[in-house]
């Protein structure tokens, strides 16, 4: 009899376990989640005001809870289809409000579904400027955001100088085109890789960010430098990746974002499905700007 | 093998010493236009373009100044009633604005020649690809807006660098409207001008 009293009991508490693994567990975190090291999220080609961009940034939202990140990167097409007053709302403050009002900032750069007048809007923190760089914090990180659209002499000039100017341990390049993509629809950019690459390698960029093809990849490093494509935050292609050899880890089966954490010598990654699941994890080390190994 | 390398080697630098010292030593140095050289010839017209340009900008200007001010803001609203405003004030100060204003026939020439071995053959084919990696829908209009649910083409480095630069932060940008090229204001989103068939 007290057996079954209780197994009775147990079978409620196993309903809840299985529960909280299957919900929780599956958006468990893998991250240090150390409270003095740099947190960031990616988000790539989100700007459509759909379900599923609501649903990407939903999870986004709930997992800010346990890692806090103070920034999120856009990797562009911040706005698709239009840059009315109702497209801002619809397709970005209305899906990231809870963040907006818990003072993460968003940091954009454009893609080709993008109003160049983007850059005089606020919460994108563009102030005005089609490529800049900033440093969150006393952290010894500094990102990079580019016009991958327009890559003239005056921003390779510029570019060039703010690397080289650089003394933080961690370069972060982020832009809309990917180098490097096995995407059959999109691809890699060999025209404005051969004229940025050689500055990344140069002056030691350690991580570059992308999106455009819509889905997930994370290369094999080039040249010493890791390469990220996460275009699946508001637009998917699914099955769009080619076998290429330059695949890491690919996902091309649903939305997703990014999370990254940056210690002084580690960069911690993971990458989480609009369903809650951790599609890739890693930590990478950070290279010796000489030597890149 | 190796002589014919080195005639080729003296044959170039002869040519290239020949080129330099001709305007110097021959008579007609200060040469009728009419019979200047290519080179500057291709100045000239360079030159005409950027004055057209500036002319472009200059009405810009002045017209700008009845449009709200364009400054980082929060409201979006006024991101786009400064973009709508300013394009109609365009419109209207250059009401009868047509095709090759900005690109004249000369210019237009010259234009072709500058990007035509940027994206032909094989040594164009990555930059070409890149172009026409999106192929917007766009009614090609000068004075007309350019539809904001169409995609921006990308223009690869090596075609900016070898197309005459453009002034410097004044929101004017060379464009692809699939094979044809445009001059584009991303202030007011507006097609200044444009070429067509562009890329051969």
């Amino acid at each position: 009899m007290q057996s079954i009293r209780r197994s009775r009991r147990a079978f409620p508490l196993a309903i809840a376990a299985l529960l909280s693994v299957t919900v929780f567990g599956a958006q468990q975190l893998t991250l240090p989640n150390q409270k003095d090291s740099v947190h960031f999220a990616v988000i790539g080609d989100s700007g459509t005001g759909g379900s599923d961009q609501a649903q990407v940034a939903q999870r986004l939202t709930a997992i800010h809870a346990t890692f806090p990140f103070d920034i999120v990167l856009m990797m562009g097409d911040n706005l698709y289809g239009g840059n009315a007053e109702r497209d801002y709302v619809r397709k970005f403050e209305t899906p990231y409000q809870t963040l907006l009002d818990a003072n993460v900032k968003f940091y954009a750069a454009l893609g080709n579904h993008d109003d160049a007048t983007e850059v005089m809007y606020k919460p994108f923190n563009m102030n005005g400027k089609k490529y800049y760089t900033f440093k969150p914090g006393n952290a010894s990180v500094r990102f990079f955001a580019l016009d991958s659209n327009y890559m003239d002499k005056e921003q390779l000039a510029w570019l060039e100088k703010e690397l080289a100017g650089s003394q933080s341990d961690w370069k972060i390049v982020f832009f809309h085109h990917p180098l490097y993509s096995s995407g059959a629809t999109h691809g890699s950019t060999p025209a404005l890789r051969d004229q940025i690459e050689p500055l990344f390698v140069k002056y030691g960029v350690d991580a570059v960010f992308s999106g455009h093809d819509h889905f997930y990849e994370r290369l094999k490093p080039q040249k010493g430098i890791y390469y990220w494509v996460s275009g699946g935050a508001g637009k998917l292609r699914k099955g769009d990746i080619r076998s290429t050899g330059m695949t890491e880890k690919g996902f091309d089966q649903g939305y997703h974002f990014m999370l990254v954490e940056l210690t002084p010598k580690t960069l911690y990654f993971q990458t989480i499905s609009d369903k809650g699941v951790t599609i890739d994890s890693g930590a990478l080390p950070r290279r010796d700007p000489q030597t890149r190994k | 093998m190796q002589f014919l390398a080195y005639m080729r080697i003296a044959l170039c630098t002869g040519l290239a010493i020949g080129m330099i010292a001709l305007p110097i030593c021959h008579p007609s140095a200060v040469a009728p236009l009419s019979a200047q050289t290519p080179v500057n010839h291709d100045a000239q017209v360079l030159a005409d373009f950027n004055d057209r340009v500036k002319g472009y900008l200059a009405l810009r200007d002045k017209v700008d100044g009845d449009a709200p001010p364009l400054e980082p803001t929060r409201d979006p609203g006024k991101i786009e009633a400064a973009q709508k405003t300013l394009a109609a004030l365009i419109r209207n100060a250059r009401a009868g604005a047509k095709q090759g204003d900005i690109f004249a026939p000369e210019i237009e020439k010259t234009l072709r020649a500058l990007l035509r071995p940027e994206v032909k053959g094989a040594a164009g084919a990555q930059a070409k690809a890149e172009i026409l990696d999106v192929k917007p829908m766009v009614e090609l209009k000068v004075n007309a807006e350019y539809p904001s649910a169409e995609p921006v083409s990308t223009v690869p480095p090596t075609v900016l660098q070898a197309l005459p630069p453009l002034p410097k932060d004044a929101g004017l940008e060379y464009r692809f409207v699939r094979k044809h090229m445009i001059l584009l204001d991303t202030r007011a989103n507006l097609i200044v001008d444009y070429l067509l068939n562009a890329i051969p």
